[in-house]
C-alpha cells in the first residue's frame, strides 16, 4: 500500500540537516504500524511523505504504487483527499466552522452536494460518538472531542490510509487510550492501513508492527 | 534606541513587504501633499517670476483691474511730485504659430522712459534702434527677442517673425536680442518688447493702456507715492507694488488652492490609517514578544516608546521618499495646472520651473512623521497596556469585545447627535466644520461595527457561492475585525472622497449645461483669439456693424469683459447690450423677477450679479454695490440673482453703456452671432472668416465648439477627482494587501489544514480573492455611504467658502455603480500575490506553524 524506496529527506538553511538518509519501507494494506523514535529522529518527516505533504530530496515514495515524484501539487493534494486521512496532534479543526463543517470539509473540497455531506459528515459524528455536538465550534469541545472530530474528518472520505501524527500526544491518558481504541475500532471495522506517529510505548505496541527510526534511519522492523 | 536596534529593525527585516507596503501608506500621503503644492507653487512661481523679471526697477504699478485706462491717466501719475518716472505698458498674449513654442508675452511700452526701470540688456542689434528710442517709435514693426526664443527658433537680428495681432498676422523685424539674465526670463523667455504705440494698434486697445509702472522719487517713501496716486486717481484704480498681482492671481486662484489643500490633507489622512493599521496588526502579531519583554523587565513607556520611535523612522524613511515621489508628480503635473489656470481664470503664466519651496518640503516632513507617531500612538499605547501573563497566552486578541463594541456605538451615536445639532445650527461657520468632523469621526468609530455586521450578512451569500471558501473567508473577517478595520476604513474614506467630489463634479456640470444651453444660445462667437478666455486682444466696436452686414447675421451683440477688483477681490465684469439679452436668451433669475431684470439692468439702473458673488460676498436683492471705476463710481442696486459659470469668483452684469460711461472704453472681447432664419453655420462663418481674411485676426467659434470648449476645461477642473480616484485605488489595494498578507501569516495553520485535507490550488486562492473580494464589498457599501453624507457636506463647502455656487444634491450613482467593478478588481489585484503565497506556503511548516 504505501512504498517508500531509498528516500532521504535534507532541508537546506545555514547548515543542511538530514531528517531521513536512505530509508526503505513497505506497509502492506491493512496494516497498523506505529513509528517511533526521540525527537528529531525523523519519523515526521517519514509520514508527511508517507502523507505527500512533503517531497523527499531523492528516492521515491509509492502510495498504492502511484509514484508521487511525478505528480503536481494538485496531484499529490487529489492522492491525499482520495486516499489518505490524517490525524494531527493538535487536532487542527478550523475554530470558525462547527463540527459537522469540519468533518464534511474534505467532501465539501470535493465538490460533493450539501445533502450528501451532511448525511457522511452526520454518520461520521454518530460513529465517533460525537451525534450530539453536529453544531457545536471546535472550542467548545473538549481535547478528546476534539481529536474524535479530527478522526471523523480523516474518514469522511473512508480513506484506505489512515496517518496519525502523535494523535494522543496532546491528551491525558484516560481520553488517549479512549482515542487509541477509536482508530483501532475503526481499523478494524473499514479496513483500513494505518500508521501511527508516537512517543507512547504503550500506542506503539497496541499496533501489530513498530517501526523504530534514530537519526534519520531505521533502526528496528518489528512485527507482533 | 537599543530596543529598536535589537526588536525593532529584526522584526522589519523579517516582514519586509508589510514594513514597505506601512511605509507606502507615508509615501502616498506625503507624496500627494507634495506634488500637488509643489505644482501649485510653481505655476504661482511661473506668475511671480514674470512679474518680478517685467517689474525690473518698478516700485509700483497702476492698474483699473484688467480693463485698462485712457492715456491721460499716465500724465496724472507723471504729475505727481513723488512720481520719478512713469511708463505706460501693455501686455499681450500672443500665437506665434511656431509649432511646440505655445505663445509669446508681447510687452508693449515706451522706450523713451522705458530703459530707466528695465535692463534690456541687449547682446546685438542695432545700436541706432536701441540707443535712440525715437528710431524703434519709427519703425513700428520693430521687436526685440530674447536669446533663448531667437535660438530655439532660429532668429537673429533683421529676421521676421509673424505673430497673430487683431489686425491678422503682422511681420516683425527683428531690431534686437536680449542676453539670457533678467528681464529675458520672464514667461519662460518667451518674451517679446515692442513699442507702445504699435502694441495699442496690433492688440486693439485703442487709446489706452493696460497698466503704468512707475518708480518714486528720491526722498519719498513708496509708501507715500502709494497715498498721493491713490488720492490723485480715485478708487477706481490700483496703486500697489508688483508683487501685488501676485496677490491677486493668488486670490483669483484660492478656490483651487482650496481643492488642492482639501485633497492633500484627505490624503495624509488616508495614508495615517494605512500606517495604524498595520501598527495595530504589528502589536497583535507581536503580543508574545511584548509579553516577554515585559517579563523581562521592560516598562510600559519603554513599549510605547518603542513603536512610536518604530513609527517615528516609518515617518521619516516615508516622508524622505513622499518628498522625492512629490517633487516627481509635482514636475509631471506643472505644466498642466498652468494650463488649467490659463483655461479658467485667463491669465496667462508659464510653470516651467518646479519651485521647490523649502518650507513646503520641512512642512511634509514634519507632517509626514508626525502623521506616521499620530497613526502609531494608540496602536503603541494598546502594546503599552499588553499584560505579559496574558500576552504569552494564545487568545482572541483581533476580536472586538462587547463592551468595546457598546462604546464605540455609543459614542458614535453622541457625535452623530452633537453633529446633527451643529447642522441645525449650522449659520457659524465653526460650528458647520465642527459638525464635518465628528461625522467623519462617527463614521471611523462606526466602521469596524458596520464591517462586522455586514460580514456576517454576507457570511451565507459567501456560503452558498462556495461551500468551503465562502465561508472561511467570511469567518476569517467576522473573527478578526481588528485586522479588517484599518484597510476598510481606510477604502471607505477614499472612496467617501471619491464620490463626495464625483457628486460635486456631477452637479456643476450639469448646472454648467444648463447655464450654458440658456445663457450661451448664439450660433457663432467671434473672437481675437484662439483662446477665448484671453482677453488680452480685442476688436474696436465698429466691427460689430460689419459683422450684422454680412449675409445670413440677424443679430450681433458685443461682449466686453474683464476682471476688476470689487471689495479686494478680482471679479468679472461682463457689459453686453442687455436690451438685445433680453430678447435672445431664457435666464430665470434664482432671486428677482426676469421682467424686472431686463428692465433696469438694460437702463443702467441696476445690476445683475451671480449667485456666487451674492454668496461670497453677502450680497442681496437690492442691495446698493459700489463699483469703483476710473470715471467714477457706479452706485446701483442689485436688481436679480442668476446662476452664472463666467467667474469662480463672481460675475456683474451690466449694460455696455454704463460700461463705456465709466471705462471710457468701447472695444469688445467677443462678439454674439445669431444668423438669420435658412442661414447655415458653415456659411456664415465662412463669410465672416473671408470678410476678414489678411485685415484681422478674427476665430469664429460655433455653438457647440465654444460649449465642447467650457466642457473641456470644466473636465480638467475636475480631473482631480481622477486623480482622487487613482488614490483611491492605490489606497484600496496597499490595505488590501497588507491585510491579507496579515491574514494569510494569522491562518497559516488553517490554510495548511485546508491544503492537507484535500483543498486543491484554485480552492487555496479562492478563499484568500473572497476575502480580499469581501474586504473591497465592505469598503464600497461603507464608503458609498459615507460618501453619501460627504457630498452633503462638500457641497455646502463649496457653496460656503469655494465658489458659492449652490449646487444640486444628486448622488453620483454612475460613478457609484463605475466603482463597484474598480474597487472590486483592485481588492482582486490585491489579492494575487497573497493568494498566490498562501498556495507556496511549505505544508509541512504550515502544519507545525504555532
Amino acid at each position: 500500500m504505501i512504498d517508500i524506496d531509498h528516500v532521504s529527506r535534507q532541508y537546506e538553511g545555514k547548515r543542511q540537516v538530514t531528517a531521513l538518509d536512505d530509508v526503505s519501507l513497505h506497509i502492506g494494506k491493512g496494516e497498523m504500524v506505529s513509528i517511533i523514535g526521540p525527537s528529531g529522529s525523523g519519523k515526521s518527516t517519514l509520514l508527511n511523505l508517507m502523507g505527500g505533504l512533503d517531497r523527499p530530496s531523492s528516492g521515491e515514495v509509492r502510495i498504492d504504487g502511484e509514484a508521487l515524484s511525478g505528480l503536481s501539487d494538485d496531484g499529490l493534494t487529489r492522492v491525499r483527499r482520495d486516499k489518505i486521512g490524517f490525524i494531527f496532534q493538535f487536532f487542527n479543526l478550523l475554530p470558525t466552522l462547527s463540527c459537522l463543517e469540519n468533518v464534511g470539509l474534505p467532501l465539501h473540497l470535493r465538490g460533493w452536494g450539501r445533502g450528501k455531506v451532511h448525511e457522511r459528515a452526520s454518520e461520521l459524528l454518530n460513529l465517533v460518538q460525537l451525534g450530539h455536538r453536529t453544531t457545536h465550534l471546535p472550542e467548545e469541545l473538549s481535547g478528546g472531542e476534539r481529536q474524535r472530530v479530527a478522526i471523523a474528518r480523516a474518514l469522511s472520505i473512508y480513506p484506505p490510509i489512515l496517518l496519525a501524527d502523535e494523535p494522543t500526544g496532546n491528551l491525558d491518558s484516560r481520553t488517549g487510550h479512549e482515542i487509541l481504541r477509536l482508530i483501532r475500532d475503526l481499523h478494524t471495522r473499514l479496513g483500513s492501513t494505518v500508521v501511527i506517529v508516537t512517543h507512547d510505548m504503550k500506542v506503539a505496541e497496541s499496533c501489530e508492527r513498530t517501526i523504530a527510526i534514530r537519526d534519520g534511519h531505521i533502526v528496528q522492523d518489528l512485527r507482533r | 534606541m537599543i530596543l529598536l536596534k535589537l526588536i525593532s529593525w529584526p522584526y522589519f527585516r523579517k516582514h519586509v513587504l508589510r514594513t514597505l507596503l506601512t511605509t507606502a501608506g507615508i509615501v502616498i500621503g506625503v507624496a500627494v501633499f507634495v506634488g500637488m503644492h509643489t505644482a501649485n507653487q510653481s505655476v504661482l512661481f511661473g506668475f511671480n517670476h514674470t512679474v518680478d523679471r517685467i517689474a525690473g526697477k518698478t516700485q509700483l504699478q497702476v492698474t483699473a483691474g484688467e480693463t485698462g485706462f485712457n492715456e491721460e491717466v499716465l500724465e496724472t501719475v507723471q504729475s505727481a511730485p513723488s512720481v520719478a518716472v512713469a511708463v505706460p505698458v501693455i501686455e499681450a498674449v500672443v500665437d506665434t504659430g511656431i509649432k511646440g513654442r505655445g505663445s509669446l508675452l508681447v510687452l508693449g511700452t515706451d522706450m523713451t522712459g522705458d530703459r530707466s526701470l528695465r535692463d534690456y540688456d541687449l547682446e546685438e542689434g542695432d545700436e541706432a534702434v536701441i540707443d535712440d528710442p525715437l528710431v524703434f517709435l519709427a519703425q513700428p514693426d520693430s521687436i526685440i527677442l530674447t536669446r533663448e526664443f531667437a535660438e530655439a527658433n532660429g532668429f537673429g537680428v533683421n529676421s521676421t517673425l509673424a505673430l497673430g495681432t487683431v489686425l491678422g498676422p503682422r511681420q516683425f523685424t527683428v531690431r534686437g536680442i536680449m542676453k539670457s539674465s533678467g528681464l529675458s526670463t520672464a514667461f519662460g523667455g518667451n518674451l517679446a518688447i515692442m513699442d507702445i504705440y504699435a502694441a495699442q494698434r496690433m492688440f486693439g486697445r485703442g487709446r489706452t493702456f493696460d497698466r503704468i509702472d512707475l518708480s518714486v522719487r528720491d526722498g519719498h517713501s513708496v509708501a507715500e507715492a502709494q497715498q498721493e496716486l491713490q488720492r490723485l486717481l480715485g478708487p477706481g484704480f490700483q496703486v500697489d507694488s508688483p508683487a501685488g498681482r501676485g496677490r491677486q492671481f493668488e486670490a483669483m486662484t484660492a478656490a483651487y488652492s482650496m481643492m488642492i489643500n482639501i485633497s492633500s490633507v484627505l490624503a495624509l489622512v488616508i495614508g495615517m490609517f494605512i500606517i495604524y493599521n498595520s501598527f495595530s496588526i504589528a502589536v497583535t502579531q507581536r503580543r508574545s514578544e511584548i509579553g516577554i519583554l515585559r517579563a523581562l523587565g521592560a516598562s510600559r513607556s519603554q513599549i510605547r516608546w518603542l513603536f512610536l520611535g518604530e513609527s517615528a523612522v516609518t515617518g521619516i524613511i516615508g516622508s524622505a521618499f513622499g518628498l522625492l515621489a512629490g517633487l516627481v508628480i509635482a514636475r509631471a503635473i506643472a505644466a498642466s495646472i498652468g494650463t488649467l489656470m490659463r483655461d479658467v481664470y485667463g491669465v496667462a503664466q508659464r510653470a516651467d520651473e518646479i519651485a521647490t519651496d523649502p518650507r513646503t518640503l520641512g512642512l511634509a516632513m514634519l507632517i509626514g512623521v508626525i502623521t506616521s507617531v499620530v497613526a502609531a500612538w494608540i496602536p503603541a499605547r494598546q502594546a503599552a497596556a499588553v499584560d505579559p501573563v496574558q500576552a504569552l497566552q494564545k487568545g482572541k486578541y483581533q476580536v472586538l469585545s462587547a463592551g468595546e463594541s457598546r462604546l464605540r456605538a455609543g459614542v458614535a451615536a453622541v457625535l452623530v447627535l452633537v453633529a446633527l445639532v451643529c447642522l441645525v445650527g449650522s449659520g457659524s461657520r465653526i460650528v458647520f466644520y465642527v459638525g464635518f468632523l465628528l461625522v467623519i469621526a462617527a463614521a471611523l468609530l462606526l466602521g469596524p461595527l458596520l464591517a462586522l455586521g455586514l460580514a456576517r450578512l454576507l457570511r451565507p451569500l459567501l456560503r452558498a457561492i462556495r461551500p468551503v471558501e465562502g465561508s472561511l473567508a467570511a469567518d476569517s473577517l467576522i473573527q478578526a475585525p481588528r485586522r479588517t478595520s484599518g484597510s476598510v476604513a481606510a477604502v471607505m474614506l477614499s472612496l467617501g472622497l471619491v464620490v463626495a467630489f464625483a457628486g460635486m463634479s456631477g452637479a456643476s456640470y450639469n448646472s454648467i449645461i444648463d447655464w450654458m444651453d440658456g445663457a450661451l444660445n448664439p450660433d457663432l462667437f467671434v473672437s481675437p483669439s484662439q483662446d477665448v478666455v484671453i482677453r488680452t486682444l480685442r476688436f474696436p466696436q465698429e466691427m460689430g456693424q460689419e459683422i450684422a452686414a454680412i449675409p445670413g447675421v440677424s443679430r450681433v451683440q458685443p461682449v466686453r469683459n474683464a476682471r476688476i477688483v470689487y471689495r479686494g477681490t478680482p471679479v468679472m465684469i461682463v457689459a453686453t447690450d442687455i436690451q438685445s439679452l433680453s430678447q435672445t436668451v431664457q435666464r430665470k433669475p434664482v432671486v428677482g423677477d426676469a421682467e424686472t431684470m431686463w428692465r433696469e439692468t438694460a437702463a443702467g439702473r441696476g445690476l445683475t450679479v451671480s449667485d456666487n458673488l451674492a454668496e461670497l460676498q453677502k450680497i442681496r436683492l437690492g442691495d446698493t454695490i459700489e463699483i469703483p471705476a476710473p470715471h467714477g463710481t457706479i452706485r446701483l442696486p442689485v436688481v436679480a440673482v442668476v446662476v452664472d459659470y463666467s467667474d469662480q469668483q463672481g460675475t456683474i452684469l451690466m449694460d455696455r453703456t454704463l460700461f463705456q460711461q465709466y471705462w471710457h472704453d468701447d472695444s469688445v472681447n467677443l462678439f454674439r452671432v445669431y444668423l438669420q432664419p435658412g442661414a447655415t453655420v458653415p456659411d456664415v462663418k465662412a463669410r465672416i472668416l473671408e470678410h476678414y481674411a489678411g485685415e484681422r485676426q478674427v476665430f469664429v467659434l460655433t455653438n457647440r465648439e465654444l460649449k465642447e470648449y467650457i466642457l473641456r476645461v470644466t473636465d480638467q477642473w475636475f480631473s482631480l477627482s481622477s486623480v482622487q480616484i487613482a488614490v483611491a485605488v492605490l489606497v484600496a489595494i496597499l490595505g488590501i494587501v497588507n491585510t491579507l498578507t496579515v491574514s494569510i501569516t494569522d491562518r497559516r495553520r488553517e490554510l495548511g489544514v485546508l491544503k492537507a485535507v484535500g483543498g486543491l490550488h484554485a480552492q487555496i486562492r479562492g478563499t484568500i480573492w473572497l476575502e480580499a473580494l469581501t474586504i473591497g464589498a465592505l469598503g464600497l457599501i461603507l464608503g458609498l455611504g459615507f460618501g453619501a453624507v460627504n457630498l452633503y457636506y462638500i457641497l455646502e463647502i463649496v457653496h460656503r467658502d469655494i465658489a458659492g455656487m449652490r449646487l444640486d444634491y444628486v448622488f453620483p450613482v454612475r460613478v457609484a455603480l463605475a466603482l463597484v467593478p474598480t474597487m472590486l478588481g483592485a481588492a482582486f489585484i490585491a489579492a494575487l500575490w497573497p493568494a498566490e503565497s498562501a498556495v507556496r506556503g511549505s505544508l509541512v511548516e504550515a502544519l507545525e506553524y504555532e
